[in-house]
């Protein structure tokens, strides 16, 4: 991030910047303060890896797809279709590489159809991806007659899918170092390459792009590729952890990514979505999931907590951001 | 030193361009035309095959069956074009009411508790629409008051929705019987239902309120261009708040409805979102001006009510109903996107 | 005399550290047209948005017909009988003509509307303001410019304001609707309206206003008669230096060809449209609105391709399909439409300047940041952009800056050939001088260009040809030094008749 403000709003721009990490710190000291369970480092690394990766993963492509002046809404289907065949194949005897290539190349499909509506027919991507979203829920629906959980009880690569999902590098978690690589991967694609900076002018000024000869297109595809890529990923590591393929259970990821995304913007001084504030968006989600389990409030409070609390944040912060252009 | 000489004197010059002018938009007005017709005609091929071809779909029974079950349906996405048309087009950074759907369940859910609390049924309606009203004034205050995104805005209340919903319920089916809830279900005219009468009046209003009446240009005006709003004296801030309160209001009378339909509260019904959005946007494609109206909506809701029961009569299974629905809205907003990007260049 | 009917005074507005307003009066006269002229930045419209409740004045009054506002706000002004027109049509795109007109004051009954009571009384009033009928039923989104401004205009007039302030009223009119608004704002002065009118056409205002009062940095350096006072004086006012050097140019030698067009043809638009553009040359291309000039620019840079003829550069024949395709080939277009197809507003100095030429920059798709930083401190002392650094957002710098970045991207992409598409509209003067300046440089250093204008006396002075198109055909090719505004001018509109055309 470059240093040089520019001159005239001082106080005011940090105030709103500071909004979700100074909630995510105040809600952490709250929890730790409660219950000594949360603040052992176990319970950390357990929100790090149950209650952050996947979510992580998904809001990370949401992050590129929105910069790219997009949305997608068929995240959920991705990941979905990724656990779905992989988890079929595998029930049905093939190898686990071949099962998370064929995932992996279901998800990217779900993209490239995202890609082609958009690019090709010229649907604005809420439309776009709205429509996949339904279609992808029909073909699962006819897929596993109506939503019938297809688990893995024998006979399938048990070892393979254990070190997926509970697998450690360096004593740390396999999912852990996957996001971590993503996390590099949309870091550096978004600020130090040229498809970065062609993404985030295109969805800036989509006609100044075109007027500047940018591959509009190709970038497009591409971002849509690469979010269809992070979802399946996160579909399948999902998929190895509770052993089954739980049909629609992906589009759980699609609005807490789209929260986590725009919540990450407040922390940006041009508003813009970027990598920490989507992480520091999907910890926030993650922590309250966790923390408040903790504390003893049931599921259903919970619900209603976090809404509020998104609320609260959303408020302050771009209440601020209001204040301080209104001049 | 500016001389724009030349644009200051070409009188030959002007009629042609007028003439051209005139020409381009005689041609875009037949395009938007031609979609119009196309959605209309789409529509009457997808009715006259299921009459053909569907045993009972053109009876009047089984018509009025579509509307009756079109019906909550129908309202939350009149909300939702009321909200649209006054936020804007843009999805993103327009109006959009994702919370609908779980307002919805909301709704029902305190009818349901009110009622077998021993409320009267009109004290049970109060704080139902009070629900509503109360969910649509959240909305109002973080979208308007706040100035966060209405997207954002929306889905947290969204989240705070249905979390209260489950605190009422524990995430159970609650039955509840009452006589309004009966006569909901059971009393009929000229053959058909309360739902559907109070559909019809629903429509009537809001097509009145919307289509008709100042109140109705001035929403159109904020959603349009807010500045030539606000230099016109109208209070945006107002129109803005009033719509998502309407939103509210109208998922608090769909609940009734709903509450009826089902005896009760049930988990689930913030799934209708989608199909919310879904004929809201669709619905654009029925008007020249290209925003949603109260009609067009009427019309996709019916639209995709009729392919669900036509499927039912087929015999064909349910799962091809959100397929379909997906192939649908693509289709119309392709053509319309293909379309307005010839005529455009 | 009279009480004033608006009078602002010692307006003082700051942003940030930029004095906007330093102490500025306008007072307007009952029952005239008072002039406000200024280069851009001058701070006519940080006036117009104080008095229209956009801005509030760090100090300073407005009083409107004797009573001093306390708090200026939109409401209000339109209360005490003001009136704004602004450059950018405020108006719905999906309403009708008639309801924009009436919007905020609808005819009907009760709540109810009366459309057709409301579609009658819009086409009598335009009628009897303009003698003229808008498309029946026709969406602001659809109209032209310029119908847009005159349903604005008319929607002004509705509430018979006391005072009406214009502000660059015609830059979208042709003149016979620039002639019916002139004649449309005397008869409105003469029933007792008060005008206050900005425009950068000084003929204009001189012809039109009976008092004007030039801004220069903040502060109203005079408020003169303009009849009585030579345009000279008044454009000296305005930039405080004499603007003799205003084209500077310096002899370039002609080389090879560099963009060659032949029979070129876009049915509908153009025909037969032949011409060869060399390395150091400056080539005019000009005609009326709807000339196919523009489109002529279009279908080179593959924005809007040809139907048929050849586009040739460096030698090399083919068809240009995209803009990207026109960029591999060396041509950078400087668009009329700066801030939806030059630059990125929210964009930074240096994003901008490198948006194009990214690919020279990376190694492996990765950005090397310390040759684009280098690349960027060239290229801003080069072509001297006024920037608090390279990371400032492009949406803070004025007009003509934002305009040296456009340029600085394409020289950023080493284009050699320019198309330049109205460069100085909407440009104060010594902006234009220094475009006009940089131009000539890049002759210099063998660039052709290629500059679409309607300002002539701004071909004559940069240009070493100037084509003229009408009705889609180049009708004359001439020479600056052997021609004048006058003969360019009737050749645009047709009047010098075909075929005398001198070989260039």
């Amino acid at each position: 991030m470059s240093a040089s403000v520019p001159m005239g709003r001082p106080i005011g721009a940090q105030l709103v910047r500071v909004t979700t990490p100074a909630a995510l710190i105040a809600l952490f000291l709250i929890f730790a303060a409660i219950s000594p369970t949360f603040r052992t480092p176990g319970n950390i690394l357990h929100i790090l890896v149950n209650n952050f990766s996947l979510p992580a993963l998904v809001a990370l492509g949401m992050t590129l797809v929105i910069s790219a002046g997009g949305i997608d809404l068929s995240v959920g289907v991705a990941a979905d279709i990724a656990a779905m065949l992989a988890v079929t194949l595998m029930e049905h005897g093939s190898g686990l590489g071949l099962s998370l290539i064929a995932g992996i190349g279901g998800a990217l499909v779900v993209g490239l159809l995202d890609a082609l509506l958009i690019t090709v027919f010229g649907i604005s991507p809420f439309l776009a991806t709205l429509g996949v979203l339904f279609i992808g829920e029909s073909v699962q629906q006819l897929a596993t007659n109506g939503g019938t959980p297809i688990y893995l009880v024998s006979n399938y690569p048990a070892a393979g899918l254990d070190y997926l999902a509970h697998g450690q590098i360096l004593g740390l978690p396999l999912t852990l170092w996957l996001v971590a690589l993503a996390v590099v991967l949309v870091q550096v694609l978004l600020s130090s390459t040229a498809f970065g900076r062609h993404l985030r002018a295109i969805g800036a000024e989509p006609r100044v792009a075109w007027h500047s000869g940018l591959p509009v297109r190709r970038t497009t595809w591409l971002v849509y590729l690469l979010s269809a890529l992070l979802c399946g990923l996160a579909g399948l590591l999902l998929s190895a952890t509770v052993k089954s393929y739980v049909p629609l259970s992906g589009n759980a990821f699609m609005l807490d990514a789209i929260g986590a995304v725009f919540v990450g913007t407040t922390i940006s001084r041009e508003a813009r979505p970027n990598v920490l504030g989507t992480l520091l968006g999907v910890f926030f989600f993650g922590m309250l999931h966790n923390g408040l389990l903790l504390i003893g409030w049931n599921f259903y409070w919970q619900q209603v907590a976090i809404g509020l609390l998104v609320f609260i944040v959303l408020g302050i912060s771009f209440l601020s951001r209001r204040l301080q252009t209104a001049d | 030193m500016s001389s724009n000489v030349l644009a200051d004197q070409a009188p030959a010059f002007t009629e042609r361009s007028v003439d051209l002018e005139d020409r381009d938009i005689r041609r875009a007005r037949r395009q938007s035309q031609v979609i119009r017709l196309g959605s209309i005609a789409a529509l009457i091929a997808v009715f006259a095959y299921f009459s053909a071809v569907a045993p009972g779909f053109a009876n009047l029974g089984n018509i009025a069956n579509v509307i009756e079950q079109s019906a909550v349906l129908a309202l939350l996405a009149f909300g939702m074009s009321i909200v649209v048309l006054g936020g804007g087009g843009d999805v993103i950074r327009g109006g959009i009411d994702l919370s609908l759907g779980a307002n919805l369940g909301l709704c029902v859910a305190v009818f349901a508790v009110a009622s077998n609390a021993g409320f009267s049924d009109w004290l049970a309606v109060a704080i139902t629409f009070g629900t509503g009203a109360a969910v649509g004034l959240l909305n109002a205050i973080a979208v308007v008051g706040l100035g966060v995104l209405p997207l954002l805005a929306t889905l947290a209340v969204m989240n705070i929705c249905a979390g209260a919903e489950l605190v009422l319920t524990q995430n159970t089916v609650i039955s509840t019987n009452s006589p309004l809830l009966g006569s909901i279900v059971g009393l009929s005219w000229l053959g058909l239902s309360v739902t559907d009468w109070v559909l019809v009046a629903a429509t009537v209003v809001l097509i009145v309120l919307v289509q008709g009446t100042r109140w109705g240009l001035r929403l159109q005006a904020v959603g349009g261009q807010r500045q030539a709003a606000r230099a016109a004296g109208l209070r945006v801030q107002a129109y803005l708040a009033g719509t998502y309160v309407a939103a509210g209001l109208l998922a608090a009378l769909a609940a009734i409805l709903q509450a009826a339909r089902l005896s009760g509260s049930s988990p689930g019904s913030g799934d209708i979102l989608l199909s919310v959005v879904l004929t809201s946007l669709m619905s654009t494609v029925f008007s020249r001006r290209l925003l949603p109206t109260i009609g067009g909506t009427l019309l996709s809701v019916l639209f995709i009510g009729s392919l669900i029961n036509g499927f039912q009569l087929l015999n064909v299974s349910s799962y091809w109903v959100n397929g379909v629905q997906g192939v649908l809205i693509l289709f119309v907003v392709a053509v319309r996107s293909l379309s307005t990007r010839r005529g455009g260049a | 005399m009279a009480q004033p009917a608006l009078a602002l005074r010692d307006l003082v507005k700051t942003f940030g550290a930029t004095r906007a307003l330093d102490n500025a009066n306008l007072v307007v006269e009952r029952g005239a047209i008072h002039g406000l002229i200024g280069q851009n930045g001058a701070g006519k419209s940080t006036i117009i948005k104080i008095l229209g409740g956009l801005y509030k004045a760090d100090s300073g009054s407005v009083t409107i017909d004797g009573q001093t506002l306390t708090h200026v706000s939109p409401r209000a002004i339109e209360h005490l009988g003001i009136h704004i027109i602004h450059q950018e049509a405020l108006l719905v795109p999906s309403f009708t003509v008639a309801e924009a007109l009436f919007l905020g004051a609808e005819p009907g009954i009760g709540p109810l509307l009366s459309r057709r009571t409301m579609r009658k009384r819009a086409e009598d009033i335009i009628g009897s303001y303009f003698d003229m009928m808008l498309p029946r039923d026709a969406l602001i989104g659809e109209l032209s410019a310029a119908h847009r401004q005159i349903v604005q205009i008319t929607r002004a007039l509705l509430n018979r304001p006391a005072v009406l302030v214009f502000d660059e009223p015609t830059a979208s009119l042709v003149r016979r609707e620039a002639h019916r608004l002139f004649g449309l704002i005397r008869r409105l002065r003469d029933e007792g309206t008060s005008i206050v009118y900005i425009s950068h056409y000084l003929e204009e205002v001189q012809d039109l206003c009976d008092k004007v009062t030039v801004l220069r940095n903040g502060r109203d350096v005079a408020t003169l008669d303009p009849r009585d006072t030579p345009l000279q004086d008044i454009v000296s006012l305005m930039i405080n230096r004499e603007i003799g050097d205003m084209f500077p140019k310096s002899a370039v030698p002609i080389g090879k060809p560099a963009l060659s067009v032949q029979g070129l043809t876009r049915r509908g638009h153009f025909t037969n449209v032949d011409f060869t553009l060399h390395a150091g040359e400056i080539l005019g291309l000009t005609g009326l609105v709807g000339s196919g000039a523009k489109e002529v620019l279009a279908a080179i840079f593959g924005l809007a391709p040809a139907d048929q003829g050849s586009i040739t550069t460096h030698g090399k024949q083919g068809a240009v399909g995209s803009p990207a395709g026109a960029i591999r080939r060396g041509l950078g277009l400087v668009p009329e439409d700066r801030r939806g197809q030059g630059i990125a507003l929210d964009m930074s100095v240096r994003e901008n300047t490198t948006l194009a030429s990214l690919g020279k920059l990376t190694r492996f798709g990765f950005i090397s940041r310390r040759r684009e930083a280098e690349t960027v401190r060239q290229l801003i002392a080069r072509l001297g952009i006024k920037t608090p650094g390279p990371d400032a957002r492009v949406r803070d710098l004025s007009g003509g800056n934002q305009q040296k970045v456009v340029l600085a991207k394409w020289l950023s992409a080493a284009s050699d050939i320019y198309l330049l598409d109205e460069p100085t509209v909407a440009i104060d003067v010594a902006a234009k001088v220094e475009i006009y300046r940089l131009l000539g440089d890049l002759a210099q250093r063998g660039a052709a260009v290629l500059i679409l204008s309607s300002d002539l006396l701004e071909l004559q002075g940069i240009c070493d040809r100037i084509l003229v198109l009408h009705r889609g055909r180049i009708t004359h090719r001439l020479r600056p030094a052997d021609t004048t505004p006058e003969e360019i001018l009737a050749a645009a509109t047709g009047a010098a008749g075909l075929g005398e055309s001198i070989a260039a």
